[in-house]
């Protein structure tokens, strides 16, 4: 078992009058997939949109209770929000690369943060990353190219190598296969693999497939509470709650 | 550079950024408010104007009429005697210099102010009437404390001798501030005491209304044609793209569209509304379309599916429901096209509406001003007193531009449906 | 006598309408068989027949009489010795005689207008009573036919729904017309002028001066005449000033009208836009004879103050006087636009910059911006496509004198105030002078026509691409 890297404490979410998270208690496990899976609008994108505080953006959303990374609570008005992105990377549901060349889009990162500050350091991290997303060998004779020519999977992919260019501590994945083909997905999810190797990752799926082949660690919500987690095994050949069984076995959902 | 020192650097450009975007904000908001306060402090004077108590004596001896005399005989009549005798009583003078300064306090139209009171009260001949005469420009303004007293007087426009004579009017309480009726009845004049905007008004109103009469319609059949039955062709598209550009024309090439078919080809009459008008509607036309296809465009696809599937006409379901759905969106499109219709110059001035109109139009067929068109006569004549006529003709025009602004938005928030 | 006419039409039609409606009833009857539309639209048929040719008849003729009379009478003139040079001469004859015939006329009538005048009472006479008659036939006409047609049950809805649908096209066929009238009206003269002054001449010359060109034949030119001409039209110093004056408007209005546009897209609550925005707007409401006014008699006095204060001399009609005045009526339609179309740059854009950490202005400068830029640059385009055919506020404020100057401080003038200038009171028909202010629209018309032009396209593929 690993050490844990993220506690969540009596999270509460609300949009407004709206509560969308229900006192969660979650920890997540350093090196680990943790897969969240749930019926939609359960909360599960509410919860990792808290991760890295990506509800900020939203300005009815209030955020209560706590979550701590490596201890320190990072809902703390001190901290700053900007630096903790640095170490929460995050991948969307649908492939958002920026209307710029695929080695604009890598550099984007380190360039902000300081990192890489010659050239030739910088063209080192974009390569690295882009290895580390499975994608250099396909791209790197076209950097020049606009992020936006590549197909689906090559974009979710830059979008991937984008969020490790700063080499964050962990990684979240909002439904990143959602939008993309069966093969395309299959290469994300091999790459997931890899990277777990490096990096905290937390992962929403709708597809329990999904979350049985990347996942340690699985998470059920349902309509804002979390209702069962475990190891992921566990959730899904004897679950404790009867919610659960019926959420696996399709009888809702 | 430290990942500290880092951090703090960029949240002070955050912090720069966020500011330059509330100062240009707080600089466009600051040039409103400066450009209105200067308008309305310059302005707001205009509408009183300075007058003088004279006492008048209708000496028989003096007068070409007596008591009971006809209108016309009144109206022919010579007052100039009685005008200047009693004019001559109100400050001992000596010597012709004094004497023409002490008359030009009074305004040019001080003997036509004599002579109507007399037509009014036809009986009194003899009799010595204290009269409220309009003052001249320069007086107003002094009164007004519009003009510097303390310039060396070879600097002034108004002499010492003159100053006395007001101080002394001032001190018994002769001189007095009322409302200015001759700056809404009365037209044009070289005399800004005298200038008023009526005719201008007048021309304005009749632009207007021709433009709307011609616009309107035309804009809203164009828009229904062009959303509703057009087909997808070539001559479909060439309208449109004839529309988006003709919006953006210059408002110029309107005038001198003006000039060389209406004027030149057509011989229609110059400086008139009834040009002004046809010319603001063809500019207007474009500015209206566009609005108007909007909301005909907003109004959704089932309203036409359910009037055609009780057998209803592509013409009924058009009629009966499409149009009246859009209706708020284009009344509303369309005052803000006339809103601009009203505050357009340059068409105008091509047209040779700046000439020199002193009587008020009775027919869109009268040479007339119109009110931006007066803005910019009076701006460019060099007496005070049409600094402050001008100011209030501006405060005037925005007035009129804010109520029907206000209406459109009005009209838009209340009566449109949202769909969805 | 129009009015009248039409008023007659009307109540004319109105009461067909009730005739055509009661008769199609009644006919439906007498033959025994079914209406094929309902009764009333047999009565819409008939307004239609009746009031449309003739009404559009009445349009033509009116737009013409004036124009025919006036060469009929002017050759009668001419046939018992007029002498009349040229335009001007013949213009002036006319109006002579149709004083004479109002009896507004104050000079010595000598025999020949009297005669001219007389048989313009003459002509006016026949127009008027053969009008009255013509329009007479064809609303009989018309009637005829339609009830024609109504006796043998056509499809009334069906004709009536052709003959609207055909004045809808007509309606917006007149967008057509305006641009072909403004195209005829402004080549017309434009074709004068450039066989008078050669092309180049006039593209490349540096000196504008049109007050040398007084009235001359202009058909007979001599070569030394014109060498003297051709100096007096050159547009190099118009568009220089134009160019100009655009150019500090937009360095007053492209930062702060962005900057507003951003600050309202991404920071602004909802409260500060609701409040901001129509105030910002009311600029691109205020007449432009407004802003020429507050320019010409507050600014630019300031500014001759401010300079003789710095020991500067800074002429009261300034470039720069004009240029900041009009950057700041630009400034709404730059921050309203470019507040749409960084609106319209899609969230998730922002979401991915956030997410590695960047800050608000770092995704707005690096992110957001590039993605909205050709949009940006559309608006931009319209608003210097608006800054150069703005006329009052350089009318008011920026000076006449042609000066070929980069000095901001110094007066130099603009296509438009030229126009202005040119065609104020009174003009001379056929003098190259009056003929170069259409040669003068004429640029000015393709100069925006081609902007515009550019920008839409640039706006309509930014629209795409996010859609």
């Amino acid at each position: 078992m690993n050490e844990i890297k993220i506690k969540s404490k009596n999270l509460n979410v609300f949009y407004g009058e709206k509560q969308a998270l229900f006192d969660v208690n979650l920890d997540l496990n350093e090196k680990e997939v943790t897969a969240l899976i749930g019926p939609s609008g359960c909360g599960k994108s509410t919860f990792i949109r808290c991760i890295n505080r990506m509800n900020d953006v939203i300005d009815i959303c209030k955020v209560s209770g706590s979550i701590e990374m490596d201890g320190i609570d990072i809902n703390d008005k001190n901290l700053d929000v900007v630096s903790l992105r640095e170490r929460v990377g995050m991948v969307f549901q649908k492939p958002n690369p920026f209307p710029k060349s695929i080695y604009d889009n890598v550099s984007y990162g380190p360039n902000i943060h300081g990192k890489g500050e010659t050239k030739s350091e910088l063209d080192e991290i974009v390569e690295n990353s882009l290895k580390k997303a499975a994608l250099w060998e396909e791209v790197k004779d076209r950097l020049d190219e606009p992020g936006t020519s590549l197909s689906g999977g090559q974009q979710q992919r830059l979008c991937i190598a984008r969020a490790i260019s700063v080499n964050p501590e962990v990684i979240l994945m909002d439904e990143p296969c959602s939008a993309l083909d069966p093969i395309a997905t299959a290469k994300i999810e091999e790459l997931i693999d890899e990277l777990k190797k490096t990096y905290t990752i937390v992962i929403v799926t709708h597809s329990m497939a999904q979350a049985v082949r990347v996942s340690q660690k699985t998470g059920f919500f349902h309509l804002g509470k979390l209702i069962e987690v475990g190891k992921t095994e566990k959730i899904f050949k004897n679950p404790d709650n009867k919610m659960t069984q019926d959420y696996i076995t399709g009888r809702f959902g | 550079m430290t990942k500290e020192q880092r951090l703090i650097k960029r949240h002070r450009a955050e912090k720069r950024f966020k500011f330059y975007g509330l100062f240009s904000i707080f600089l466009a908001l600051l040039f409103v408010l400066i450009l209105v306060n200067n308008i309305f402090s310059k302005g707001s004077s205009a509408f009183m104007k300075t007058v003088i108590k004279t006492e008048i004596f209708y000496d028989q001896e003096l007068m070409e009429v007596e008591n009971g005399a006809s209108r016309e005989d009144i109206l022919d009549a010579d007052f100039f005697d009685v005008t200047i005798e009693s004019l001559l009583k109100v400050y001992p003078t000596n010597g012709l210099e004094e004497e023409k300064q002490l008359i030009n306090l009074f305004s040019t139209d001080a003997e036509i102010e004599i002579k109507l009171n007399f037509l009014e009260n036809n009986n009194i001949a003899g009799q010595k009437i204290i009269l409220e005469i309009t003052a001249s420009d320069d007086i107003d303004q002094l009164h007004k404390g519009n003009y510097p007293r303390d310039l060396p007087e070879e600097r002034r426009r108004i002499s010492d001798f003159q100053l006395k004579i007001f101080d002394k009017l001032v001190d018994e309480g002769k001189i007095e501030k009322n409302f200015n009726n001759y700056y809404f009845n009365k037209g044009d004049s070289r005399d800004p005491e005298l200038a008023g905007i009526g005719g201008a008004l007048i021309g304005s109103f009749y632009s207007i209304l021709i433009c709307l009469l011609l616009s309107f319609p035309i804009a809203v059949l164009a828009s229904i044609y062009l959303e509703e039955f057009a087909p997808k062709n070539k001559i479909t598209d060439f309208i449109e793209i004839n529309i988006n550009n003709l919006a953006a024309v210059p408002s110029i090439v309107y005038g001198l569209l003006a000039l060389q078919i209406l004027l030149s080809t057509l011989h229609m009459p110059r400086s008139t509304p009834l040009v002004a008008g046809i010319t603001l509607a063809l500019m207007t036309l474009p500015r209206i379309i566009i609005p108007c296809r909007a909301s005909l465009k907003a109004v959704p696809p089932s309203i036409r599916e359910g009037a055609l599937a009780v057998g209803a006409s592509k013409f009924q379901s058009v009629f009966h429901h499409v149009v009246p759905l859009a209706l708020p969106g284009t009344l509303s499109g369309t005052i803000i096209g006339l809103a601009q219709a009203l505050g357009e110059t340059a068409p105008l001035i091509l047209i040779g509406m700046v000439a020199f109109v002193v009587d008020i139009p009775t027919s869109p067929v009268d040479p007339s001003a119109s009110l931006p068109v007066q803005v910019y006569l009076w701006s460019e004549s060099a007496e005070r007193g049409f600094v402050e006529k001008t100011s209030a003709t501006i405060m005037i025009l925005l007035s009129f531009l804010i109520v029907m602004n206000f209406l459109a938005v009005y009209l838009r928030q209340k009566f449109e449906k949202r769909w969805n | 006598m129009n009015l009248a006419l039409i008023f007659l039409i009307t109540i004319f039609s109105f009461s067909l309408f009730f005739y055509g409606r009661s008769k199609s009833k009644s006919l439906s009857i007498e033959n025994n068989y079914k209406l094929k539309a309902l009764p009333k639209f047999y009565g819409y048929y008939l307004v239609l027949w009746c009031s449309l040719p003739s009404l559009v008849f009445l349009l033509v003729w009116t737009l013409f009489e004036p124009t025919i009379i006036k060469s009929i009478i002017l050759k009668i003139a001419a046939d018992q010795g007029a002498i009349m040079q040229d335009q001007n001469a013949a213009n002036l004859i006319y109006e002579k005689i149709k004083a004479v015939y109002l009896g507004t006329y104050f000079g010595d009538i000598d025999s020949l207008l009297k005669e001219s005048a007389l048989s313009y009472a003459k002509f006016k006479n026949i127009f008027t009573n053969s009008k009255i008659v013509l329009i007479f036939l064809i609303v009989i006409s018309s009637i005829i036919y339609a009830l024609k047609k109504i006796k043998s049950n056509n499809k009334a809805r069906d004709d009536v729904e052709i003959i609207l649908k055909g004045l809808l096209f007509v309606s917006s066929l007149i967008a057509i017309l305006t641009t072909l009238g403004i195209i005829f009206s402004l080549l017309f003269e434009s074709i004068k002028f450039f066989s008078v002054i050669n092309i180049f001449d006039y593209l490349f010359g540096t000196n504008w001066s049109p007050q040398r060109a007084f009235v001359r034949d202009a058909s007979s030119i001599t070569a030394a005449e014109y060498e003297d001409l051709k100096d007096a039209f050159g547009f190099v110093p118009l568009i220089a000033g134009t160019a100009f004056i655009a150019l500090i408007a937009m360095l007053v209005a492209v930062p702060v009208g962005l900057f507003s546009g951003i600050y309202m897209a991404e920071y602004a609550t909802k409260k500060i836009r609701r409040v901001s925005k129509p105030i910002i707007e009311i600029l691109a409401g205020i007449p432009t004879v407004v802003y020429g006014f507050f320019a010409a008699l507050t600014v630019g006095p300031f500014f001759r103050e401010l300079g003789e204060n710095f020991g500067l001399t800074v002429s009261s009609e300034s470039a720069l006087a004009a240029g900041l005045i009009m950057g700041i009526m630009i400034i709404p339609y730059i921050s309203s636009l470019s507040d749409d179309v960084i609106n319209s740059v899609p969230q998730s854009l922002r979401d991915g910059s956030y997410a590695i950490g960047a800050t608000k202005s770092e995704t707005i400068k690096k992110v957001v911006i590039p993605a909205a830029l050709p949009g940006i640059i559309g608006s931009v385009l319209l608003a210097v496509s608006r800054a150069i055919g703005e006329t009052m506020i350089v009318v008011m404020a920026a000076g006449l004198a042609a000066n070929l100057t980069i000095n901001p401080l110094d007066s130099t003038t603009t296509i438009t105030t030229q126009i202005v200038m040119i065609l104020i009171g009174d003009q001379e028909f056929d003098s190259p002078k009056t003929q170069s202010a259409f040669a003068l629209g004429l640029t000015l018309f393709i100069a925006t026509l081609i902007l515009n032009y550019i920008a839409l396209r640039v706006v309509k593929k930014y629209r795409e691409k996010y859609d």
